[in-house]
């Protein structure tokens, strides 16, 4: 009866709850990220993929359609004076939000890829956005925002 | 008269411009546990909005927390205490999924919660590649990982068609937003 008990809790939690899986990499996506220096800060949205990518020291968004398997144009969004920081992108690829540091600044942007249009979006209280979410309809962001020391979750709701 | 009539529908029309303006710009607020908590990091919203993941600092060690975005109720995640410390949460379309990055002993790993069913997926990186950071599809189909390899830092996708079903929006069934890519 012990023993039962015993091979059963040890089943149950040691071996039910998970299984070591070896990923299968999608090589036909794997080589169109091979261009540039670094690439990192992958968001994932289906069919799009945005990144920040590094060709020689200088770091900009990219946009990729994983279906056509090709970069997208993104008129306007990387600047020489800015640095971006962190990327997110609707799951239709029209919305890009990002963060990206210009001077002395740090800014939060959306950019509307039909418009080819950027808002800058004000915190309240002010703090220094760092990291971002968007999700994929992209009417609602989340933001890491650093005040006096502390690190919050600001939410930030886009009329469509 | 009519130089009159002209400068008040100038001023009309700029009122008109204005109050669009309002109700395009941004609502912001705070996080609902953002005045309970201290130090919330890295956060990931579900493709529907409804959910956010975030990344507090429990005990000491980095864990992942998962709460609804309305109510900011926070949502029990059981099987993830022994992988910590934890990093770069990522959700899938309705929540289901929660992909993020562990440590296992002396090595940092992926891996999945799939909530419906109750189960961890441990997944196995190729080897000699460090995942850093991580982005799972909208249907969870597909991960991307930004692994350190050779110096580097590259992207990589890994097809999980084969292991997870898909979380696909409940009213977009079959929409093309969610192509197969693969």
């Amino acid at each position: 009866m012990g023993i039962k008990l015993f091979l059963t809790i040890y089943f149950a939690f040691f071996l039910g709850g998970c299984s070591a899986y070896s990923m299968r990499p999608i090589y036909s996506l794997n080589n169109i990220f091979s261009a540039a220096d670094s690439y990192r800060e992958p968001y994932n949205a289906g069919r799009w993929l945005a990144a920040l990518v590094n060709y020689n020291g200088k770091e900009k968004i990219e946009l990729v359609d994983l279906r056509l398997k090709k970069l997208v144009p993104l008129p306007g969004i990387n600047r020489q004076d800015s640095r971006p920081i962190s990327v997110a992108v609707t799951a239709d690829g029209q919305r890009i939000a990002f963060i990206r540091q210009r001077s002395d600044q740090t800014e939060l942007m959306i950019y509307r890829r039909s418009l080819r249009t950027l808002q800058r979006i004000e915190l309240s209280p002010k703090g220094i956005p760092q990291r971002l979410s968007l999700d994929g309809i992209g009417k609602v962001l989340a933001v890491q925002v650093s005040r006096n020391g502390r690190l919050d979750i600001d939410l930030v709701r886009i009329e469509i | 008269m009519i130089g009159c009539f002209e400068k008040i529908l100038k001023q009309f029309v700029l009122l008109i411009s204005l109050l669009g303006l309002l109700g395009c710009a941004p609502r912001v607020q705070r996080s609902p546990v953002g005045l309970l908590s201290s130090n919330q990091q890295e956060p990931a919203l579900s493709g529907d909005g409804t959910k956010l993941a975030l990344i507090v600092n429990r005990n000491g060690r980095p864990t992942v927390q998962l709460q609804e975005v309305k109510t900011g109720r926070i949502i029990q995640l059981r099987q993830l205490s022994r992988y910590q410390p934890h990093s770069s949460p990522s959700l899938s379309w309705n929540g289901r999924y929660l992909a993020l990055i562990v440590q296992r002993r002396n090595r940092r790993m992926p891996i999945i919660e799939d909530r419906l069913m109750g189960r961890v997926h441990e997944l196995l990186v190729p080897q000699e590649r460090i995942p850093i950071r991580l982005s799972l599809s909208p249907t969870a189909s597909q991960l991307a990982i930004q692994v350190a390899h050779k110096g580097k830092w590259r992207i990589e996708f890994f097809d999980m068609s084969d292991k997870l079903e898909p979380d696909q929006p409940i009213s977009n069934r079959g929409s093309s937003i969610f192509e197969n890519i693969n």
